[in-house]
């Protein structure tokens, strides 16, 4: 189903916490809200399932402006941070809560009941209540009790963010391909640039409640719109070289580090290096200048050794220093310019 | 080192037991103080007169007899004194649990322009920061003037008018502790408001709303002073009223008061421990969260 927001604002108190927002979200698109804390985007999100009322401009679902629309007639499917799972309730009940809303018969709601939750392999835990589960159980009963109806939408409120890491990325994985099966329109919002790359079919990048950028996950990080997103997306964050008018930008796999001199490499001093298993980072200073370069698993020197830099120039971002935006890509000498 | 260990266990023991003692002294004391009373009532009630009034009392032998109940509930009209009684108190509680719950949903949920949520709470809170006797005459003319004096809705309405602070203000502070997803997830799913306050946000705080339940009863079963202003005929007298009638010009009906008192005390009791393991979690509900 397609969503589209236009021209949104929405302020508590004097506080604006989504700035003139418009977003257009295809049918069947994975879309992920990725910002910092406080960038307005569980606000956007809460706005679309009508837990708040926009300020001002219009939430569209499927052409239908839905402002004045209560959320229980949104027909939307909500995944909380919290799981927010009825403690009351056995699991079976939990589940099936949006279906006896919608006045199923029992029977009929049973079949649905059981058949999310083989999907999801949490049969055994039906007559259980949701203070007997692990966090990862829960997560999946919340995710249950969204796809038993099929609603218009999925929004997802850091659905992960509670659970330990190992967890998240099996999760993760799962949630990829349940989308995919389901084909239902997903937003979800997060602070992790990492699920939202591998997550998304696009995403929104979101800071103070304006829109950065809103593309593909190869586009965010290839092209980023401004520095703020070059910054935010990618791990470990891109390298900043400030210069007189402009900033230059810089990933750390972009850098090669070598230990021998080199035509046209930089001198630097390796400031100390850490051992990632299947690649290793190394922080170099140039300098005063502190950067970040990715070198292969194999790669060893210790702290203080003089080493070289070889940076790949056609790889170089340039921002305006008192904009943030990015500027047209140059592709004449940057290697000499990073000094 | 064994038999330093021996010593400390030995120590451990004996303070675990002496402290355990003390306990039961001080709550074999308080009882005591407490029941002292409620036993000479019940004696009291299964006492002849000449046995009453005997010097010195006779504390545990005497002749029981169950004339003073006999009296009091079939002579005279104790009972439908207790019918009354009975009638206001479940209604004007279920009434103020119904109005209260819902006026404190509103305060919890919902943001009034003006700080009105914070202003209004005070303003409820404010009807019961007077002496209840300054009520008195203005009540009895309104209810003359409605011609409710000597019935029961009008003391059914001044209970419920009196325990709605109590329901609005505990209900409030239950709600303010649940969760906000929990309802808006209810939402989500599909139901109205008032679907999701009953499906989700009153089984969740049913403690909550037993002690709030057992406290108006309580309340409103003893309540003497309104009751003797508004209702003098037996139509609408209840048990407060009637036991204290009993005390005239010329003789105190000690005998047919304590069987009536005795009476009274039972529902109460009954309900407040049908209720019980309600009644401390709802108690201390807000005090700790998870």
């Amino acid at each position: 189903m397609g969503i589209e927001f236009r021209n949104v604002t929405k302020t508590f108190g004097g506080a604006c916490v989504v700035d003139n927002l418009s977003l257009e979200v295809r049918d069947g698109e994975f879309i992920v809200l990725l910002g910092p804390s406080g960038c307005g985007k569980t606000t956007t999100l809460r706005m679309l399932a009508g837990l708040e009322n926009a300020t001002s401009g219009d939430i569209l679902i499927n052409g239908e402006r839905v402002n004045d629309v209560p959320t229980q007639h949104r027909d939307l499917a909500m995944v909380f941070q919290s799981y927010a799972l009825y403690p009351h309730m056995t699991i079976a009940e939990n589940i099936g809560y949006p279906l006896r809303v919608r006045k199923l018969d029992k029977a009929d709601r049973a079949a649905r009941v059981r058949r999310v939750a083989e999907m999801l392999e949490i049969e055994p835990l039906l007559e259980r209540k949701p203070r007997q589960l692990s966090g990862g159980e829960r997560q999946r009963v919340a995710l249950a009790r969204a796809i038993v109806r099929e609603p218009r939408a999925y929004l997802m409120d850091e659905p992960l963010s509670n659970l330990d890491a190992r967890l998240r990325m099996q999760m993760r994985g799962e949630l990829k391909r349940l989308q995919h099966q389901l084909g239902t329109t997903t937003i979800y919002v997060t602070h992790d640039q990492a699920e939202a790359m591998t997550l998304a079919s696009r995403v929104a990048v979101m800071k103070k409640g304006q829109l950065q950028q809103f593309d593909t996950p190869l586009n965010i990080y290839n092209h980023p719109a401004n520095r703020f997103v070059a910054e935010f997306v990618g791990s470990p964050s891109m390298n900043f070289i400030e210069d007189e008018r402009v900033t230059k930008g810089i990933r750390p796999e972009h850098i090669q580090v070598l230990t021998t001199p080199e035509d046209g490499a930089i001198e630097a001093r390796v400031y100390v290096t850490e051992l990632m298993g299947n690649e290793t980072f190394v922080f170099l200073s140039v300098g005063d200048q502190r950067l970040i370069a990715r070198a292969p698993a194999d790669f060893r020197a210790d702290v203080d050794t003089k080493v070289w830099l070889r940076i790949a120039s056609e790889k170089v971002h340039f921002f305006d220093r008192a904009t943030e935006r990015i500027l047209p890509q140059r592709r004449d000498g940057a290697t000499e310019d990073a000094k | 080192m064994l038999s330093t260990q021996k010593a400390q266990n030995t120590q451990r023991r004996f303070s675990v037991l002496f402290g355990s003692s003390v306990h039961y002294v001080v709550l074999l004391a308080a009882l005591l103080f407490a029941l002292a009373p409620v036993y000479w009532m019940l004696t009291i009630s299964f006492k002849t007169e000449g046995e009453q009034f005997a010097t010195p009392p006779p504390w545990f032998v005497f002749t029981p007899t169950l004339e003073h109940y006999y009296d009091a509930f079939v002579t005279r009209s104790f009972g439908e004194y207790l019918l009354t009684s009975a009638i206001v108190a479940v209604t004007s509680t279920l009434l103020g649990l119904v109005i209260g719950t819902l006026a404190a949903y509103a305060l919890a949920r919902f943001e009034l322009p003006f700080k009105l949520n914070r202003r209004l709470s005070l303003w409820i809170l404010s009807t019961r920061m007077f002496p209840a006797i300054v009520t008195a005459v203005p009540l009895f003319l309104m209810m003359r003037d409605v011609q409710l004096l000597n019935t029961r809705a009008a003391l059914i309405i001044v209970y419920t008018a009196f325990n709605l602070p109590f329901v609005v203000w505990m209900m409030r502070g239950f709600f303010a502790d649940l969760p906000r997803d929990l309802e808006e997830a209810a939402l989500v799913d599909g139901d109205s408001r008032l679907g999701a306050l009953v499906r989700v946000v009153l089984p969740l705080v049913t403690p909550g709303l037993a002690a709030t339940a057992v406290f108006c009863l309580i309340v409103s079963w003893n309540e003497f002073l309104f009751a003797l202003v508004l209702t003098q005929t037996d139509a609408a007298m209840t048990l407060p009223v009637g036991i204290a009638g009993r005390v005239t010009q010329y003789e105190i009906k000690w005998g047919v008061m304590s069987a009536a008192a005795s009476v009274a005390i039972v529902p109460i009791l009954v309900f407040a421990l049908a209720l019980q393991k309600y009644l401390v979690r709802g108690l201390s509900m807000g005090a700790v969260k998870g």
